[in-house]
């Protein structure tokens, strides 16, 4: 099981995105769970997440968890943009699974 | 052979046979047509020189043949008192100079020289050039069907080409809208005269091009870049400015020979007299009566202060020789007399200068009697077209002159019928109302033929039992008076014209169909045939019902229009006003520096001036004119509906509507619905992205800009517009206007424009190349929005992704200059997703989360906390919702944090 953790500023604009997300998951056959969080509660999922997606808007994050995941070998991107404006799930999951091959 | 050339045979044929002159009655026998017509013919060909007067009772021409043994000596010729020169009033006094100056003008070898005509408004100067182009005739310098082109530069000031194109003529495709060749006037005008007025509104090409002219010889037309036209003509110019102007310096360096004429304040009073004189017995011709004026009125001709000269005298001469004529026909006179009574009030006052002029007064009129006779009428009547109130002169004239000229003003024909629909519906109501007043029963058989009012009194006993209405002595009146003069008209076969026709064909079935009827009636009785216009006319009497014209004088919507600008609404309700025939819109002209409480002030107090009761509506352009309405609703009471970017087809709109009567609602209402939101409705919106640039001639740089973009751009869907800054428009509401057509991406100038959020490049940036990729990168993310607009509309329920889109990147925009910062255009795709979603969950329910600490956030941030509450209110206000305090501070946050560092 692949958790992939999309921060966002108040998970207003995430919710949608990750259940398009799940969604092509699903369809693909592939064990993968996509979950939405606030900024706030980043620090209370920490410990079930292997990929960790940033949104634009939350951009300043990008250093910090940087720092604080990838030690533990967890990446850390900010969404495509365009992917994200247009509520691309099919794109965001590629752009996540692409994250782990690496 | 035209009409004229006819008459001209006619009389050399006559002449021949009887040996001596030929009258008007002669040459009419012969041609079997009204003497008045072929007096007119005459009239022309003696004022082109081609015949001879030979003054008496009745007046007699001859032929001037070429080879007459008269050969004319030039110099002969010069003192010759017999010329049309010398004829003028003051030949010998105050125009002395100016002539002997004109007749040097015409003569002076080889061609003659240009001449530049100066005075004041209505000192004579096209009479004086016309005189001119006679004059050389009459000494042969010129032919004598030799043209004489007159032109008025004032014409065409809004459009400097068409003027250009006017005089010089024009090479299709020259500008837009130069369809085909063109000859100009000056073409025309070959091997004679061309005068041209008002020659200070020529714009600068033009001058130059008439200066090249002036130098050479010869011109080249507009567009026209291989062959120049060589042309003999003698230009008249002529001008009201100031000779010391800076304009007109160039126009008295180029143009050898100036003459000044004289304004009326600085000729004699004995030249005046003359004007007087022979203006009066031109109105006596008109007429074709005597007229007769009390010394106290001449006096008074005589005194009062003229500003605009002859011009002025002539037209308050007339003024109260229509009066005279009235009073006359109505029946109050025997005589048309004109007393102190017929003068307009500041000719009147005229009079009591009398103590400083009496000496000077009294040797002019010493020999006369206290009442003066004038008459010319020996002379063939001129077509009498006195402009006496709308109400009683004949209204057919009125009707059509009012749409000759409202042609001519380049309206189509909808338009003016529309316009005039209101004309002939009101000049009824006043018509009839006003014959009411002014004639008995007893009197209108004065008028009247006694035959016309039997006819008329047996329609209308039809009438009432046709149409079953009672029919008072007003329409009897109206009726009579009126069949007077159209069955004249049909007898002389004049065309009688009912722009209204078909309205009434259709509304007042009834009253039409037994119009017809009473036609057949006049036409037996009188053997004419009345043709349907007419019978629309005679269907309008029955259709009035007068119990509502007496009410016809009550109350209107007042209409007050209120600009900014020195004349601007003075001379748009100029306009409506006299298109519409009536006083009743005013005008307050705001003045830049007027400070808008001042300008509150003047407008209550017009507005409670105006308000007849049923309200008044304020037509404005922009600013805080567009606030004054409602707040003198408030504070007067009296119901103000302001309409706003109101223009001159809008203020005549409303001032039609509202002297028809209708209420307040009602043509606001009408306006709604009607087409005058016909600009932004025509302007489709295209989603078209679209780069401006922009230099001061829209030419040069701008040009050279587009091309650059042109050649470096990628993104090949973009198209780019130059546009000139230097224009009347300012080039704010340009934009403003191709920004609700376009999405304007960026603006690309010259020199800085600062409009809404449209980001704007400088020039030079673009020339090093820096601005490209600014631009490229504007342009990337424009068409990112596009995308995510698109997909938002797919995924928000309440609200509209495109509309919502706009209104955040318009709010980002306002943000990132309040807060003085800036963010990535990743991080505004993410803000605008993150406000849009947080909007549509809020109206569709889901309430806001709480910020964490928003007290402690608050106070270390209160000055931006502010700023993005203000910057908010507008989204809050349209789509309805209320975001609160904690959302506001997230969305501060993403702001604060995500700028970029310097």
């Amino acid at each position: 099981m692949l958790n992939i953790m999309l921060v966002c500023s108040a998970g207003m604009s995430t919710s949608l995105l990750v259940s398009k997300m799940n969604k092509v998951a699903e369809s693909r056959d592939l064990d993968v769970k996509v979950f939405a969080v606030a900024e706030a509660d980043v620090k209370n999922n920490l410990d079930k997440v292997d990929i960790v997606l940033l949104g634009p808007q939350v951009r300043y994050l990008l250093p910090r968890m940087k720092e604080m995941m990838e030690p533990k070998g967890i990446p850390v991107e900010v969404v495509d943009t365009i992917s994200y404006g247009t509520m691309n799930g099919e794109a965001v999951l590629n752009q996540a699974l692409s994250m782990v091959k690496e | 052979m035209s009409r004229i050339d006819e008459v001209f045979e006619t009389l050399t044929y006559l002449e021949k046979e009887k040996g001596e002159g030929v009258s008007a009655t002669d040459i009419a026998s012969i041609l079997e047509t009204d003497r008045s017509n072929i007096s007119r013919y005459l009239n022309i060909l003696y004022r082109k020189g081609k015949l001879e007067k030979i003054d008496g009772r009745p007046v007699l021409y001859k032929s001037i043949k070429d080879n007459n043994k008269k050969i004319y000596d030039k110099n002969v010729h010069l003192v010759d008192t017999n010329n049309s020169l010398d004829k003028m009033v003051g030949s010998a006094q105050s125009l002395d100079v100016p002539i002997q100056k004109a007749k040097a003008a015409i003569m002076y070898p080889p061609k003659g020289l240009h001449t530049l005509l100066l005075g004041e408004t209505g000192v004579g100067k096209s009479m004086f050039a016309e005189l001119m182009y006679q004059f050389a005739i009459e000494s042969k310098t010129i032919s004598g069907d030799a043209p004489f082109i007159k032109f008025n530069c004032a014409d065409y000031v809004d459009n400097p080409n068409l003027l250009n194109a006017q005089i010089f003529g024009v090479k299709k495709g020259a500008y837009t809208g130069a369809h085909k060749d063109k000859e100009g006037l000056l073409t025309q005008a070959n091997n004679g005269f061309i005068f041209l007025d008002e020659i200070h509104r020529l714009p600068p090409q033009g001058q130059e091009m008439l200066f090249t002219y002036i130098d050479n010889g010869f011109f080249r037309p507009l567009g026209e870049t291989e062959k120049v036209v060589y042309v003999d003509v003698r230009i008249i110019a002529a001008t009201t400015e100031n000779p010391n102007s800076h304009l007109l310096k160039t126009f008295t360096r180029r143009i050898p020979m100036i003459i000044t004429l004289p304004p009326i304040r600085e000729r004699t009073l004995y030249e005046r007299y003359m004007l007087i004189e022979n203006f009066i017995k031109e109105e006596s011709r008109r007429i074709g009566k005597s007229i007769y004026i009390n010394k106290n009125s001449i006096i008074s001709y005589l005194l009062y202060d003229c500003p605009n000269n002859i011009g002025q005298l002539k037209s308050d001469i007339q003024l109260a020789c229509a009066k005279a004529f009235l009073k006359y026909k109505s029946g109050d006179e025997d005589y048309i007399f004109i007393n102190q009574g017929d003068l307009p009030n500041h000719v009147r006052k005229g009079i009591l200068q009398i103590n400083e002029y009496r000496d000077e007064v009294d040797e002019l009129l010493n020999s006369t009697y206290d009442i003066l006779k004038f008459n010319q009428y020996e002379e063939p009547p001129l077509p009498l077209n006195i402009n006496i109130d709308d109400e009683t002169s004949d209204f057919y004239t009125v009707i059509e002159k009012k749409f000759e000229s409202l042609k001519k003003s380049g309206m189509n024909e909808q338009d003016i019928n529309e316009i005039m629909n209101v004309d002939i519906e009101s000049h009824f109501k006043k018509y009839i109302g006003y014959i009411y007043r002014r004639y008995d029963k007893s009197k209108i058989s004065k008028v009247v033929d006694e035959e016309i009012l039997q006819v008329v009194e047996e329609i209308l006993l039809l009438a009432q039992k046709y149409l079953e209405k009672e029919f008072d002595e007003k329409i009897y009146f109206g009726l009579s008076l009126h069949l007077e003069r159209s069955i004249e008209r049909i007898k002389n076969g004049e065309k009688i014209y009912n722009p209204r026709l078909n309205f009434i064909r259709i509304n007042y079935e009834q009253e039409f169909l037994f119009a017809m009827k009473i036609a057949k009636i006049i036409d037996n009785k009188f053997c004419i045939e009345t043709p349907v216009d007419e019978i629309g006319y005679l269907a309008m009497f029955f259709a009035t019902d007068s119990n509502k014209m007496d009410k016809e004088t009550n109350t209107k919507v007042g209409i007050v229009v209120v600009m900014h600008g020195r004349s601007t609404a003075s001379s748009m309700v100029e306009v409506a006003n006299s298109l519409i025939g009536v006083e009743h819109a005013v005008a307050l002209d705001m003045p830049l520096s007027m400070k808008p409480k001042i300008m509150y002030e003047l407008t209550k107090e017009k507005v409670q001036q105006i308000d007849e009761g049923k309200g008044v509506i304020m037509l404005v352009d922009m600013g805080s004119l567009t606030t004054f309405g409602d707040m003198i609703w408030e504070e007067t009471g009296i119901e103000v509906r302001t309409i706003e970017r109101a223009s001159t087809p809008i203020v005549l709109e409303v001032l039609r509507k509202a002297v028809m009567g209708y209420n307040l609602d009602e043509i606001i209402e009408v306006l709604d619905e009607n087409s005058f939101h016909r600009e932004d409705m025509l302007i489709d919106k295209v989603n078209k992205n679209v780069i401006i640039t922009a230099c001061f001639s829209g030419d040069g740089a701008s040009k050279k800009l587009q091309s650059i973009l042109n050649s470096t751009l990628l993104n090949k869907n973009i198209d780019i517009m130059t546009i000139n800054i230097i224009d009347e428009e300012k080039v704010e509401t340009r934009l403003h206007r191709l920004s609700r057509q376009y999405n304007i991406i960026a603006i690309i100038s010259t020199v800085h424009i600062d409009i809404e959020h449209i980001p704007y490049i400088s020039a030079i940036e673009i020339l090093h190349g820096k601005g490209i990729e600014k631009l490229q990168q504007i342009i990337d993310e424009e068409s990112m929005y596009l995308k995510i607009s698109e997909s938002l509309t797919e995924h928000l329920t309440s609200i509209d992704g495109e509309e919502i889109t706009k209104d955040i990147k318009y709010l980002i925009h306002i943000l990132e200059n309040r807060l003085e910062i800036e963010v990535i255009s990743d991080v505004k795709m993410g803000i605008i997703l993150h406000i849009s979603f947080l909007v549509d969950n809020i109206l569709n329910g889901i309430s806001p989360r709480s910020f964490e600490n928003l007290d402690v956030y608050r106070d270390s941030y209160w000055r931006e906390m502010n700023i993005i509450k203000e910057s908010f209110a507008f989204i809050e206000q349209k789509y309805e919702v209320f975001l609160g305090e904690d959302e506001l501070a997230y969305i501060l946050k993403l702001f604060l944090l995500n700028q970029i560092s310097v």
